[in-house]
């Protein structure tokens, strides 16, 4: 009898936590290091970063979302929400007014100030590096409360990429690649997210790692190293042969410059889940014979 | 070095020609590690052979001494227009940001850029003729000279001293929060434009070097000739007024000058910082306040000031890059307080 009551107990103690009872209060660590509790399963939530509102969309919450950053334009859905302003640029106010449960930030935005003044729940992610993509998506199950969909989501990515990589692996030869996020220059970084992508890629990055995910490099780093493809994400491509000293660089002189802008910027420059299709991007740029 | 010293009110000129070698030896100095450090080794029989045309190295040729050549060019600039705008000021905290043109020439930049889409165009410039400015340093020219007009309708015209240097304060407050607000907008390349914001030498070309050879040779003599003007007017307004000078003319050329100089140095290296305060008020300590030995003393100052910076910049963290304007403001702010506290001991 005893034993019928445990078990019994466990059945159904284990099917509540099933469906989400005995989840919440839940207490979490950001990425800025901060233990953030949530009261209850978040219902009304507002992203400050294209990737975060494409992540949550695609673990199929997107009817949460009550407003986004004014970037963020995938899917389709999200274009009528109200904007709340860029990373540098939000309105905390306007965001307060909407009353969210909960405003997932990035680190850099300095949004959690303001706004845990104001008693909103905020959450900072800080996504960077390839499997800190996956990271942020389990994350924003556990704080949604969609484990399984965010497991299904990280699978899906993954299979998507690997994908893309089963095809690149039939490419004859591995490029050098110069990377130019903007003409400060600004580059990237072989373990940043979009380092891996050009590994995935099968090409090489120029850029040493101790240089950290998104450095600012010399332009004489570039013309020494001579790389074969040039990886823009600006509008700049028609000057890279104007700058001092660049004209000879191989990629310029065989024209293998691709310049990615817009929709095609966003899917390379968005560590979310379509980081394949950006990836994809990537593999016709650095081996064009691949059909 | 303590002789110049003792006597910094009437330094002789044996003294001033010691000062003036040794900052033509630290230019040299610093031309010649400029050239030869950088992000990328190189060695210097590469250099050397490269420098005589024996062997086509662009790393040398096309980007380290256009860039050397060009932070000296931009530091001239900057230490002849601060040198000017002090003298014309009397005030040894004036800088060539004053009078907003700096601000002014920034916001000019910057609203060309936004209109034309493209921030690389700030850096890569349609060479028409090669010795004329390119259509950034116009713009940033324009932005200069309006902001600086603004500043002169403002404070009811360049006779009141105090009256210019609060408008130039706000014109400049002003369109930096314009500048900034154009940022947001094109936030994309925000990035970009910070760094412009903060002084980027990366991309100096020959252009860039032959503009800024071509405004201040043009400038230098004529800031030269207005030196006895600078040295009346440190004897106060009205004692300048009576040795009979036309001092608005004069006072306007003046700011004319030293605007372009300021415009110039903003549309090919950004907003840099520091250098057109330190380099005259360091230099006064040890040349003496005759404007027609401290203006080419200064233009010295700043070159080596800026390509030592620039030289830091590169080097610290290569094979990536600070921005110049950190480092002229780290090698600036200290340097500039030991003066002030040492001026304070000395009083």
């Amino acid at each position: 009898m005893r034993k019928l009551f445990w078990s019994l107990f466990l059945v159904v103690s284990y099917s509540l936590s099933a469906i989400g009872f005995a989840q919440y209060p839940k207490t979490l660590t950001d990425d800025l290091g901060r233990r953030v509790t949530l009261q209850a399963e978040p219902k009304k939530i507002v992203t400050m970063l294209p990737s975060l509102t494409e992540t949550l969309c695609a673990m199929g919450a997107c009817e949460r979302l009550v407003a986004t950053d004014s970037f963020s334009d995938w899917p389709d859905s999200v274009k009528k929400l109200p904007k709340m302003g860029g990373l540098f640029d939000a309105s905390p106010e306007k965001i307060v007014a909407l009353k969210p449960d909960l405003v997932l930030i990035s680190v850099y935005g300095k949004l959690q100030e303001p706004l845990e003044r104001s008693g909103i729940t905020t959450f900072a992610v800080k996504t960077e590096s390839y499997e800190d993509i996956f990271r942020t998506t389990r994350l924003l199950g556990e704080i949604l409360n969609q484990k399984s969909a965010a497991e299904r989501l990280v699978a899906q990515i993954q299979q998507q990429i690997y994908a893309q990589e089963t095809r690149a692996a039939k490419a004859k030869d591995r490029p050098t690649v110069y990377y130019e996020i903007d003409p400060t220059p600004y580059t990237v970084g072989p373990d940043s997210f979009i380092g891996t992508l050009i590994t995935k890629a099968r090409g090489q990055n120029i850029i040493p790692k101790e240089l950290g995910n998104f450095p600012r490099i010399s332009p004489e780093l570039v013309v020494q190293k001579n790389p074969q493809v040039i990886v823009l994400t600006h509008p700049g491509a028609a000057d890279l042969a104007k700058r001092p000293g660049w004209a000879q660089i191989q990629a310029i002189r065989t024209n293998r410059v691709c310049g990615f802008t817009g929709e095609a910027d966003n899917l390379l420059s968005r560590p979310g889940p379509r980081v394949a299709e950006g990836l994809k991007l990537l593999i016709a740029c650095l081996h064009p014979e691949l059909k | 070095m303590i002789n110049a010293e003792r006597q910094q009110h009437s330094p002789r000129g044996h003294a001033r020609a010691w000062v003036f070698l040794g900052l033509v030896g630290l230019l040299g100095l610093a031309l010649v590690l400029g050239v030869g450090q950088g992000a990328v080794y190189v060695s210097p029989n590469e250099i050397l052979r490269a420098l005589v045309g024996a062997e086509d190295n662009p790393i040398v040729t096309d980007l380290r001494l256009p860039r050397v050549l060009g932070a000296m060019g931009v530091g001239a600039a900057l230490g002849l227009a601060g040198a000017a705008f002090q003298g014309l000021f009397r005030n040894p905290l004036a800088d060539p940001y004053l009078m907003g043109s700096a601000a002014g020439a920034a916001f000019g930049v910057t609203l060309a850029v936004s209109l034309a889409g493209t921030l690389s165009a700030a850096y890569s410039s349609s060479q028409v003729f090669a010795a004329l400015p390119s259509y950034v340093t116009l713009v940033a020219f324009v932005g200069a000279v309006l902001a600086v007009a603004l500043t002169l309708v403002l404070s009811g015209g360049a006779s009141r001293t105090h009256d210019l240097i609060l408008a130039g304060v706000v014109v400049g407050a002003v369109l930096t929060g314009l500048t900034t607000y154009l940022m947001l907008k094109d936030a994309d390349r925000i990035r970009a434009v910070m760094a412009y914001t903060l002084g980027n030498l990366s991309f100096m070309g020959w252009e860039g070097v032959r503009a800024m050879a071509l405004y201040l040779v043009l400038s230098l003599p004529f800031l030269w000739i207005l030196g006895r003007t600078l040295n009346a007017l440190s004897l106060g307004e009205e004692t300048a007024r009576s040795l009979g000078l036309p001092l608005l003319g004069l006072k306007l050329l003046v700011i004319g000058l030293a605007t372009l100089l300021t415009a110039a140095s903003v549309a090919y290296a950004g907003i840099i910082g520091f250098v057109g305060l330190v380099a005259p008020h360091a230099l006064r300590r040890l040349v003496g306040g005759d404007y027609r030995v401290l203006l080419p003393a200064s233009a010295l100052g700043g070159a080596v000031l800026l390509t030592s910076a620039d030289l830091l910049a590169r080097v610290l963290t290569r094979p990536a890059e600070l921005p110049v304007g950190v480092v002229t403001t780290m090698l600036g702010g200290p340097f500039f307080l030991y003066l002030l506290w040492r001026g304070r001991r000395n009083v």
